[in-house]
């Protein structure tokens, strides 16, 4: 379980610090998928700690949060969207630096900093 | 099942920012089998932030009410005008509220029309009366225009809500394959 936690967390961070390079340079689709992706990692982490598992589809990771977390469930839920839309349509700023929040706020969950 | 949905009475909260919730896709089509809602928020200019947090409390509600998966999404005029937004001309022209259970155009001052052009050149004599019979009905049974509602605007050109448009193009099609859709606005109601 430590191994996965360390993957989870490298991954989450990882995420986390491409996206912010992608927004700094104006690459805003690339952002707000990273940013998710980090929000993805950094909750399935929360959940593995909070459980001693982790969700393998997306589906699961839903069902997951419902039951455990409500606060986690409801910032990917209502992001998830976006990342869905995000190879067809244009991202915004705005959105990225949304998602941006969302990560860091289930970081500060587990007292990680990002 | 379609039409069940779109003409629900729903007990929805929302602030003052909320200029409309509209349904759209395949919730709007009657007949049809529905694995899913698709729900647009429109909001008034407000931050993103408060937009998706507003939407999540709405979902919510949405959510209590039917038991079907839900995807809603926020857009304020400007991200819903935006090029990008590819879903804009399906919302717009197909959207039905979900607070008056008008069409989501009325917003913007516009009703939608779907026209269907047909031509029964082609047909042999027992056809042309099946699809006369079709549209205005026989011996008592209501046709497509009636129990459906559509209007004969003028010789082969009928007019119906963009919502039975579907029902009268599949149904219109068994009998001639001459048939063209036109999809348009008109200002006001």
């Amino acid at each position: 379980m430590k191994e996965k936690e360390q993957i989870l967390l490298e991954s989450a961070k990882e995420y986390y610090k491409s996206a912010e390079t992608s927004l700094k340079n104006s690459q805003y689709n690339s952002a707000v998928v990273l940013f998710f992706k980090s929000l993805i990692a950094f909750s399935d982490l929360y959940l593995l700690r909070k459980t001693g598992e982790s969700p393998s589809s997306h589906n699961a990771r839903f069902r997951m949060l419902q039951e455990i977390t409500l606060e986690v469930y409801n910032l990917v839920d209502k992001d998830f969207p976006f990342y869905q839309d995000s190879y067809v349509q244009r991202m915004s700023k705005e959105l990225a630096e949304v998602i941006k929040d969302d990560a860091r706020t289930v970081a500060k969950k587990m007292e990680i900093e990002v | 099942m379609m039409q069940e949905l779109w003409q629900k009475k729903w007990k929805l909260k929302y602030s003052q920012d909320v200029i409309d919730i509209a349904l759209f896709g395949s919730a709007i089509f009657g007949g049809e089998k529905i694995n899913d809602i698709d729900v647009i928020v429109l909001f008034k200019k407000i931050a993103l932030k408060d937009q998706l947090h507003q939407t999540q409390e709405i979902k919510k509600q949405i959510q209590e009410q039917v038991s079907l998966p839900i995807h809603v999404k926020p857009f304020d005029m400007e991200s819903f005008f935006d090029e990008g937004n590819f879903a804009q001309g399906g919302i717009l022209f197909y959207g039905k509220s979900m607070i008056n259970r008008k069409d989501f155009s009325e917003n913007f001052g516009l009703t939608p029309k779907s026209r269907i052009r047909y031509a029964l050149d082609s047909l042999k004599k027992k056809d042309k009366v099946k699809f006369n019979y079709l549209l205005s009905g026989k011996q008592g049974h209501y046709g497509l225009l009636r129990k459906y509602g559509g209007e004969l605007v003028a010789p082969g050109i009928i007019e119906t809500m963009p919502e039975n448009e579907k029902i009268f193009v599949e149904q219109m099609k068994r009998i001639t394959k001459d048939i063209i859709v036109e999809r348009g606005f008109v200002l006001g109601s």
